[in-house]
């Protein structure tokens, strides 16, 4: 899981990282820090610092860490990665179809944005829409093309995923 | 002295004649010549067995139309007339029975002759079959120019990259698809540009082995069961051709800073060919008639190849990168 922390450390050298070594000790990974000088509390500053670690428990036991090394927690809130994926459907589709769908894949499947265009249609040529959705994991990536796929071969509809 | 027989006289066979005769230099130094001892077509042979002119069967086949000046029966029956080393089948696919191809290759293997193919129909349909008739004859079937004509995938995959656990193979396998993809990016219609691909030779009269994705499917085949060691057929394709990419997809796609590619792919899990968005910058976003491949391997990561995918002598190239290997096993 990937949390963001906003900590108060004493402006004191060395408590910034002392405040950062624990996140390694629960074998965590730091993916952005932020040292904020100017959010200053009781001669404490803030520091915002984003980062990975593996469970519930981990993040358990670095609270107990910081709680020793007086490292204080003002806030903590878990940061969802997305994965976005796009697919483009060609045929004699309409916006309330592609609505429908969307509304069936919703259900099966936890999407955070989803993000539909549509060609103008001219002359004889089929329609065509592109969705771009992001989801919460590559599995839930996977998920939604079986399910777009699928239910454009029911539909008569050409789907185009893509590669990234 | 290494005997060939070259089965199908027409783009490709012409090819490898040429360069046979441009490359003799190469052939000779320290390996057994090279000696052409029959070559037929559809309608015709030629055989000699202190071997045949190669540019001699060019200039023929340019001004009589036919390779030889007997009347051909069947290639099986050339086959058995004369004695010689590898069957190099150039004849033209059928993705239905096999064809002509498939017989000769099932006749040369199965009297212990090695057999070089381009013709992917055989190999598609029966490549298991073929196989085993090579292994239990112990003679080899070697097919470097079914896939990709120059761009050398099977050989890299099996030899460069033998460490290796190669996860996926998916890529550009159809230079006429991407040429017409590709003039759509600018806004040119399917059917305008399809046109435009007849006119410059690129595809033929008719053009539904390509733009049916049913060639890409073949060599999708071909790299399953090569690559992957898996036993799949052609029939075992989920094959989505290009004809229902209209300039308003391919407008969208550009929108979205992606263009519209065939991209065949392959694992232990896929089979697939279908018309893919890939974003502009990406390995396979190429443009034009050229084959692109990325293989996903498990150490190295990505590795993408590209080259001319078709063309009588950028396939011939591949023949004699087979024809060597053989000559090689044979020292």
């Amino acid at each position: 899981m990937i949390v963001n922390a906003d900590v108060f450390v004493k402006d004191m050298p060395g408590q910034l990282v002392g405040s950062l070594e624990p996140i390694s000790l629960v074998n965590g990974n730091i993916v952005g820090v932020v040292h904020n000088r100017d959010n200053k509390i009781s001669g404490r500053i803030g520091v915002n610092i984003t980062f990975e670690v593996g469970s519930a428990e981990d993040l358990e036991r670095l609270k107990e860490i910081w709680e020793k090394r007086d490292v204080m927690i003002s806030r903590m809130s878990s940061v969802t990665e997305t994965f976005p994926t796009d697919c483009l459907l060609i045929g004699d589709i309409s916006p309330s179809q592609i609505d429908k769908l969307m509304a069936k894949a919703a259900k099966a499947i936890d999407m955070r944005s989803v993000d539909i265009r549509y060609s103008s249609k001219t002359g004889e040529e089929k329609s065509a829409a592109m969705v771009s959705v992001s989801v919460r994991s590559k599995e839930d990536v996977l998920k939604f093309n079986a399910f777009m796929m699928s239910a454009c071969k029911r539909s008569n509809i050409t789907y185009i995923g893509s590669v990234r | 002295m290494m005997r060939i027989i070259i089965a199908g006289f027409g783009t490709v066979g012409q090819g490898l004649a040429e360069t046979l005769h441009k490359k003799s230099n190469l052939l000779s130094s320290g390996h057994d010549p090279v000696r052409i001892v029959a070559a037929f077509d559809s309608k015709s042979f030629a055989i000699d067995t202190d071997g045949l002119d190669p540019m001699g069967l060019v200039t023929r086949k340019a001004n009589t139309g036919s390779v030889g000046t007997k009347k051909l029966i069947d290639g099986t029956d050339v086959l058995d007339s004369v004695e010689y080393d590898v069957l190099i089948e150039a004849s033209p696919t059928n993705i239905e029975t096999g064809g002509a191809g498939l017989r000769h290759i099932e006749h040369a293997l199965s009297r212990g002759k090695d057999v070089i193919t381009v013709n992917k129909g055989p190999l598609a349909l029966k490549f298991k079959e073929l196989s085993r008739l090579a292994e239990k004859n112990k003679s080899s079937i070697l097919y470097e120019g079914t896939v990709g004509g120059a761009m050398p995938i099977i050989n890299l995959c099996r030899e460069n990259l033998q460490g290796e656990r190669v996860r996926s193979i998916r890529g550009i396998f159809n230079g006429t698809c991407n040429f017409i993809l590709s003039r759509m990016d600018n806004g040119s219609p399917f059917e305008q540009t399809l046109k435009e691909a007849q006119q410059l030779g690129y595809a033929e009269t008719d053009p539904r082995y390509d733009i049916e994705g049913i060639d890409t499917a073949c060599k999708v085949v071909i790299l399953a069961n090569s690559i992957f060691k898996r036993n799949v057929k052609f029939s075992d394709v989920s094959i989505t051709g290009i004809t229902s990419v209209s300039t308003e997809a391919i407008a969208l796609a550009n929108d979205h800073d992606m263009v519209i590619r065939l991209i065949g792919e392959v694992s232990d899990t896929v089979l697939d060919v279908s018309p893919r968005l890939i974003p502009k910058g990406h390995p396979l976003s190429v443009s034009g008639t050229l084959n692109t491949a990325q293989i996903l391997t498990d150490l190295a990561g990505p590795i993408t190849i590209s080259g001319k995918g078709a063309g009588r002598i950028e396939t011939a190239s591949a023949i004699l990168s087979d024809l060597m290997t053989l000559m090689g096993r044979r020292r």
